[in-house]
């Protein structure tokens, strides 16, 4: 080999290495360092006031954050409500918003929630959450995978 | 008695203009941390520059958190730990490969050159 490629080879190989490295690092990040927070086990349902009971909850659920001032929220709420009726439990928070909004809002489109609460933010923050609406799968207690924005049936029809 | 009360309303003002002082300082300390902050959802700006929710939202929940005796370190960390590098504008220094990868590019590119003139 020439002597004159050396330190190209070298050059690119600590370029791809590098690159690797980068990329690598970004795909580890997600999800591992968020957690449920406790504090969404310490809250009461808005309607009936029951605390949530991680008991009742099955090895499969999914958290849902939403908003009645989120368009995106409206268009994958028919998802949720056919996810609700194959029986899989959906833990509903209500972020950022006005009740009186919120209440009306859960009245013309239905409540497929399990669980629902109101949050000022905080869990939101705990959760890593960037927008309405995010939508956190769970199984054995672990966050499997978290969709960022609307729903679509892809996102779901494994779980119908 | 009214040297007693010129020295009481000396130290009032003195307190006052202290507590005002500190509580600027605070507020100034907080607007500047929220500068080194991205907001993910905005192009480039920081969650001191944003009025999107998300940026109303993070900006509330560390003011809480300031609040109640968190120092800014422990804060920044915290939000590392949940939205990873890519929240701080100022990444910690084990991204130091990505500062030495563009003058890496540089040498490579200057021996590229060099022994493409030399054969010539």
């Amino acid at each position: 080999m020439k002597k004159s490629l050396i330190i190209p080879i070298i050059g690119l190989i600590i370029l791809g290495v590098s690159a690797f490295l980068f990329f690598n690092k970004n795909e580890e990040r997600d999800n591992k360092n968020v957690t449920l927070p406790s504090s969404l086990f310490d809250t009461v349902d808005f309607y009936d006031m029951k605390p949530l009971n991680q008991k009742e909850l099955d090895d499969f659920y999914i958290v849902n954050f939403f908003a009645s001032w989120c368009k995106p929220c409206l268009a994958e709420h028919p998802l949720l409500m056919e996810l609700q009726s194959k029986g899989i439990k959906i833990i509903g928070i209500n972020f950022r918003d006005d009740e009186e909004n919120f209440v009306k809002w859960i009245n013309e489109h239905g409540n497929p929630f399990f669980h629902i609460i109101r949050d000022d933010g905080s869990i939101a923050y705990e959760m890593g959450l960037i927008g309405v609406p995010e939508t956190f799968f769970i199984e054995n207690s672990e966050i499997q995978k978290k969709v960022q924005g609307p729903l679509f049936y892809e996102d779901i029809q494994k779980y119908l | 008695m009214k040297i007693f009360k010129s020295i009481y309303n000396l130290f009032f003002i003195i307190f006052f203009s202290l507590f005002i002082n500190i509580s600027l300082a605070n507020v100034n300390q907080l607007q500047d941390y929220y500068k080194t902050i991205r907001c993910l959802v905005c192009d480039g700006q920081s969650i001191q520059e944003s009025d999107t929710e998300f940026a109303i939202n993070l900006k509330e929940q560390i003011q809480k958190k300031y609040d109640s005796g968190m120092d800014l370190k422990k804060i920044n960390q915290e939000l590392v730990n949940i939205y990873g590098e890519e929240i701080s504008f100022s990444p910690s220094n084990n991204h130091i490969i990505l500062w030495v990868l563009p003058l890496l590019t540089l040498v490579l590119i200057f021996f590229l050159v060099r022994n493409k003139y030399r054969k010539n």
